[in-house]
């Protein structure tokens, strides 16, 4: 487990601890997120994946340790503090405004006046549905367009990183792929800090990799280190090397 | 049958039935007493708008049902009447409170130092306490010999003395300025005091950056530059506002009631009910005790007794009007609509409600702000997340919601007798509007409102005419909300959990 500050690091998260209410869900996870890739959070559910995401961003601030970004300490800031200084976040569940029309999300996003226009030609780029669905109130969308427009609205005003809870959650093969092939579009210049179940997804997306046991940060190093090292996976993900590497043969054959 | 299908179904139903019933009622009541009736109950439906539009914007958002909402409409009438009849009041005070505010709000501007002293444990532990005892003890002193009960009395005098002649004649002398700085300046200094505890020098856990002090200087540069004017403009300013042509003065009366209801709310909100979010039993009984508090404060300041506001110029002229142009040009109390002679007041207060409706449709549609408290309805922690102060849009929301009640308290205030009970009623009448329209939804207040301005208006109208009890119309809008429960848990417009 590498324990090094490294400059090149945009956020580094130091043995943090976090309640929620009484419970002691986070007992001790650090994560470093070089600039400029993609690092995975990885564990079972229930582990403290999500609520490691929450605390980066103050939404469950932690008691104990440091947050790091961009050379600041940020923990105990108010999380609209801490999104402004430039952190994206895209929360499981695709918590979109069901409420508001598409527009309406994208517009809120906005934290300077004119993001949306800035950007609204990269955004419908990647998620060309968008622009189609554009007028429709949120409640009217299906699972995958409300994920879709959950990352879109992460890219509405200029952000350093961005935080993905689980984007490929109980979306259908052919959308999951496509939303790997945006994230990837966005690591060119951006750098994410994803919470992901789907293996296989995450292991053809992130550089590197931070299990997360039972609250705890486990195991952090380079993602194809762990690929090969199928009895950790096994231990720590309870899903076998092998299994994962048939679906995955299984799933490109499908292509 | 589909979903779309069945409810273009339901809502021609619904329609049907409203048509039916005012058909019915037209010709159970006759054409003049139903117009009349009619008229009235859209009075009242405005009013209970009124209050049931800021319950609603305030249920919605934060989940706060405010049981001070009536408290708030009788102290926006206060307020309003008071500036609108005589003024003293107003601005004698004025300047203590604005030096207070400045003073309070000086915390953004000292906190970033404060908080990087180096101080013992014992210091910052005791700092905060004797700054508060301070700032108590100022404000004690502030207030000696200040006649704030007599001050508070002038509009009394002045409704009851003069009416007619110089309206200037009860203007009660004031204090000298050479005698009266020193309030202000106590004030400001025990402000400032307050700031200073709340800042807790000393305390390592607390954030502030030091950057952009001069943008966080603005608020109490423009309090302390107020304070100065209203100091300065404090006795020849009533004087003023009382030569001013009646019509205009209502229309700044009404203007000081919304602001002061928006800083009412804010203050509220900021000081008794944002430490209790956490805990939103104790905000409604919160908010219950401070209907109280605030009933005893107006019972202490104003006496216990009822008042009569006089109306507008524009509304006063005796005599009807025959048609709009002419209530325009004299100012009749009545005007005469389709055979039916009726207050020209209440027509304007008629109006009240729908502006108000359209402001708030605008508002929730097309502003940013609306933008967010949709969004903060459904998730607060996802709007945050997303950059923005959520704290301080519920400041913002539970101020503009307190401000929508006084406005309704001074739009009722020329019809209404003010006295320290006349929220009460319009409280429940609120409640029981939100209730039905579907809590949070600001389309159901309005149509709840509709439905029981009418329902009071007609119950009224038929318990006089076959000498029924009174009591019917009061229970008809209760039995309304059982009904519309009964058949929709969820209120008219309210979303299913």
């Amino acid at each position: 487990m590498s324990d090094q500050t490294n400059p090149t690091d945009l956020l580094v998260v130091e043995n943090i601890h976090t309640f929620i209410g009484q419970f002691h869900i986070l007992e001790g996870v650090s994560v470093h997120v070089p600039k400029g890739s993609i690092t995975v959070l990885l564990g079972r559910n229930g582990a403290g994946k999500t609520t490691t995401l929450k605390s980066i961003l103050g939404l469950t601030p932690p008691q104990q340790g440091k947050v790091i970004f961009n050379g600041m300490e940020i923990q105990g800031k108010r999380a609209f503090n801490i999104a402004n200084l430039g952190i994206g976040y895209v929360p499981e569940h695709r918590a979109i405004f069901r409420q508001l029309s598409v527009m309406e999300n994208l517009k809120l996003a906005e934290r300077k006046k004119g993001d949306f226009d800035r950007h609204s030609e990269f955004i419908f780029n990647l998620f060309p549905d968008l622009k189609r669905l554009y007028k429709l109130p949120g409640n009217h969308l299906s699972g995958g367009q409300q994920q879709m427009l959950a990352v879109a609205r992460a890219l509405v005003p200029e952000n350093k990183l961005l935080l993905i809870d689980e984007p490929s959650e109980g979306l259908a093969p052919i959308l999951i792929q496509q939303m790997m092939d945006a994230i990837r579009v966005l690591s060119e210049t951006t750098t994410i800090l994803l919470v992901e179940q789907n293996f296989i997804m995450a292991s053809q997306l992130a550089k590197r990799f931070t299990i997360i046991d039972d609250g705890k940060s486990v195991h952090s190093g380079l993602m194809q280190d762990l690929v090969d090292d199928t009895e950790m996976v096994h231990h720590y993900l309870g899903t076998s090397i092998k299994t994962i590497r048939e679906r995955e043969i299984s799933h490109e054959s499908q292509e | 049958m589909n979903p779309k299908n069945k409810k273009t179904l339901t809502i021609i139903i619904i329609v049907l039935a409203v048509i039916g019933t005012f058909v019915g009622l037209y010709f159970s009541a006759g054409k003049e007493p139903f117009i009349r009736t009619a008229l009235s109950g859209l009075t009242l439906g405005s009013l209970f708008f009124l209050v049931a539009a800021g319950l609603t914007l305030i249920f919605g958002l934060m989940d706060v049902l405010n049981f001070a909402q009536g408290s708030m409409f009788m102290l926006g009438a206060y307020i309003g009447w008071q500036f609108y009849t005589n003024p003293t009041f107003i601005f004698g005070i004025l300047p203590q409170i604005l030096a207070f505010g400045c003073g309070v709000m000086l915390v953004s501007v000292i906190k970033p130092y404060l908080i990087r002293l180096e101080l013992s444990e014992t210091w910052v532990k005791a700092l905060p306490k004797a700054a508060y005892f301070l700032a108590l003890v100022a404000m004690v002193i502030s207030f000696i010999g200040f006649d704030i009960l007599g001050l508070a009395k002038t509009a009394m005098v002045a409704a009851t003395v003069t009416t007619a002649g110089n309206p200037l004649a009860e203007i009660s002398a004031q204090e000298p300025l050479s005698q009266y700085w020193f309030r202000p300046l106590l004030l400001l200094v025990s402000g400032a005091l307050v700031a200073f505890a709340t800042s807790k020098p000393g305390n390592k856990n607390e954030f502030a950056p030091k950057d952009k002090m001069l943008h966080k200087a603005i608020v109490p540069g423009v309090l302390f530059l107020f304070t100065i004017i209203t100091t300065l403009i404090r006795i020849p300013a009533p004087e003023a506002v009382l030569l001013m042509d009646g019509n205009w003065r209502f229309v700044i009366a009404i203007l000081v009631s919304i602001i002061f209801g928006f800083v009412f709310g804010a203050v509220v909100e900021t000081t008794l009910i944002r430490p209790l979010y956490v805990r939103p039993t104790f905000i409604i009984i919160m908010t219950l005790g401070l209907s109280y508090v605030i009933r005893e404060l107006v019972q202490m300041l104003w006496d216990p007794l009822a008042y009569q506001m006089s109306r507008p110029p524009l509304f006063a002229q005796l005599g009807k009007a025959a048609s709009l142009g002419e209530w325009l040009k004299n100012g009749n109390a009545t005007i005469d609509i389709a055979g039916v002679v009726f207050p020209t007041y209440r027509l304007f207060v008629i109006l009240l409600g729908i502006l108000m409706f359209i402001f708030i449709t605008l508002l929730m549609t097309k502003s940013r702000l609306g933008m967010i408290i949709r969004a903060g309805v459904q998730d607060p922690q996802m709007v945050e997340a997303l950059g923005i102060n959520v704290r301080s849009v519920f400041t913002l929301v539970f101020g503009l919601g307190i401000a929508m009640a006084a406005l309704g308290g001074i739009g009722a205030g020329p019809f209404l007798p003010i006295q320290p009970l006349m929220g009460d009623s319009y409280q429940m009448q609120g409640l029981i509007t939100v209730v039905i329209g579907g809590m949070g939804s600001y389309v159901g207040a309005f149509v709840g409102a509709l439905v029981l301005g009418m329902a009071r208006a007609f119950g009224d109208y038929f318990a006089l005419k076959y000498s029924l009890s009174t009591a019917i119309a009061e229970a008809s809008t209760v039995i309304i909300m059982v009904i519309v429960l009964l058949a929709r848990p969820q209120g008219l417009f309210g979303k299913k959990e």
